[in-house]
């Protein structure tokens, strides 16, 4: 894989999985507007994959490779993206989506000035559609983190942010991805950067983060294949009326070609 | 009566921003002649699936480029969308490549999706504009 696809992957596929999880809170979040949120804030990160995999598209890869047909240990998402949630956990999505959400900006801030001028030219775009996740996160984080509720937000806390460490785990082109300006920083340094915003904001909130060199990690990366058993149930349920159907193209309503 | 702030709500996200215009943008094909005015003139008879604005108005289309394909006359009509999850993408390319294809002159037409410069309110021009407040918007 060139280092312009493995980066793309882990976009798109981030993006992707994310979206697929939150899409299982669609009549099950506390509030009619926070459903309503989480279910558009899920549309944003499925157009925003859809941008990258278009985008792979054009490098030769078919939609069918890229989603429907592709093996589970090929999609490079990180584990956080991935896992499912507990029933009525409310402060999972919240707390997952503010993880995920901050390093996002990073990221794609890091994008800006790619030397590969088709990402440049999209980032802008999803830039400005990624604020306002953010301050859907905080100010449902800062709610719950008042009174009783803080214990279950630390509980999510405590158990997501091993796999947030992922979203930085480097991939076998890293060093090409920095070099070749494909993205500006390196992910070591996204990281540090995102533990500078991430750690005294959740402090400030009277929640306790782990120390990121004393946390445990888990086996599975995301970046190089290996994933937790929630990927494989979820891979499973997305493909399995494609399956089913049997079709030999996936098909859409209304075609592009047609 | 209490001074104090009121509680956060359920409900805290209200603003709404229209963004930064671009110089060159929107374009409305004014300039154009011949096979290139009969495109744009096509793609103005196309409406936005959710409301009564063309597709040229909303400053969707980005440019139209006439050339030749093995003898034939081709168009590549370049546009973005409002939003990246936009549902009505499909439908919108479809329609947007088919009418293209139907201004006399035209053999065969192709779109080209793109997201620089990004769209914003400030792409709708200002006929488009006099639509979406007859339809009820305020802009």
């Amino acid at each position: 894989m060139t280092p312009t696809d493995e980066l793309l992957f882990r976009l798109a596929d981030d993006e992707y999985v994310i979206a697929e999880r939150y899409t299982e809170w669609q009549i099950y979040a506390p509030t009619i507007e926070s459903d309503l949120a989480l279910a558009n804030i899920a549309q944003d990160e499925f157009g925003h994959a859809r941008l990258w995999y278009d985008l792979l598209e054009e490098r030769g890869y078919e939609e069918k490779n890229l989603l429907w047909e592709r093996a589970p240990e090929d999609f490079r998402h990180s584990t956080l993206c991935e896992l499912a949630f507990e029933e009525g956990d409310w402060a999972d999505p919240v707390v997952r989506s503010y993880l995920y959400d901050t390093a996002e900006r990073l990221r794609l801030e890091a994008l800006v000035d790619s030397s590969e001028p088709a990402i440049a030219s999209r980032v802008g775009k999803v830039l400005s559609e990624e604020g306002y996740h953010r301050e859907h996160a905080q100010s449902w984080l800062e709610r719950l983190s008042e009174g009783e509720s803080r214990e279950r937000v630390q509980a999510a806390l405590d158990r997501l942010f091993p796999h947030a460490l992922s979203l930085f785990e480097p991939g076998e082109n890293e060093r090409e991805i920095v070099s070749e300006g494909l993205r500006t920083e390196s992910l070591f340094d996204l990281r540090e950067e995102w533990f500078e915003i991430t750690i005294p904001y959740l402090e400030s909130l009277g929640l306790s983060v782990p120390e990121p060199e004393e946390v445990e990690r888990p086996e599975v990366r995301g970046r190089d294949g290996s994933h937790t058993a929630d990927w494989f149930d979820l891979h499973e349920s997305f493909t399995s009326t494609y399956h089913e159907l049997g079709f030999d193209q996936p098909t859409r309503l209304r075609g592009e070609g047609a | 009566m209490s001074s104090e702030r009121p509680s956060p709500t359920a409900c805290a996200y209200t603003d709404y921003v229209s963004g930064e215009g671009h110089e060159e943008f929107p374009k409305t094909g004014e300039d154009a002649t011949g096979i290139e005015r009969r495109v744009w003139d096509a793609l103005s008879a196309v409406e936005d699936p959710e409301m009564p604005i063309s597709v040229v108005d909303l400053g969707l289309i980005y440019g139209v480029r006439i050339g030749e394909i093995d003898g034939k006359t081709n168009a590549v009509v370049t546009m973005t969308l409002t939003y990246t999850g936009c549902p009505a993408r499909s439908m919108l390319k479809g329609d947007i490549r088919e009418a293209a294809a139907t201004a006399e002159g035209i053999d065969s037409a192709e779109v080209s999706l793109v997201w620089s410069p990004e769209w914003t309110l400030e792409m709708v021009s200002e006929a488009g504009k006099e639509d979406l407040r007859e339809f009820g918007l305020s802009i």
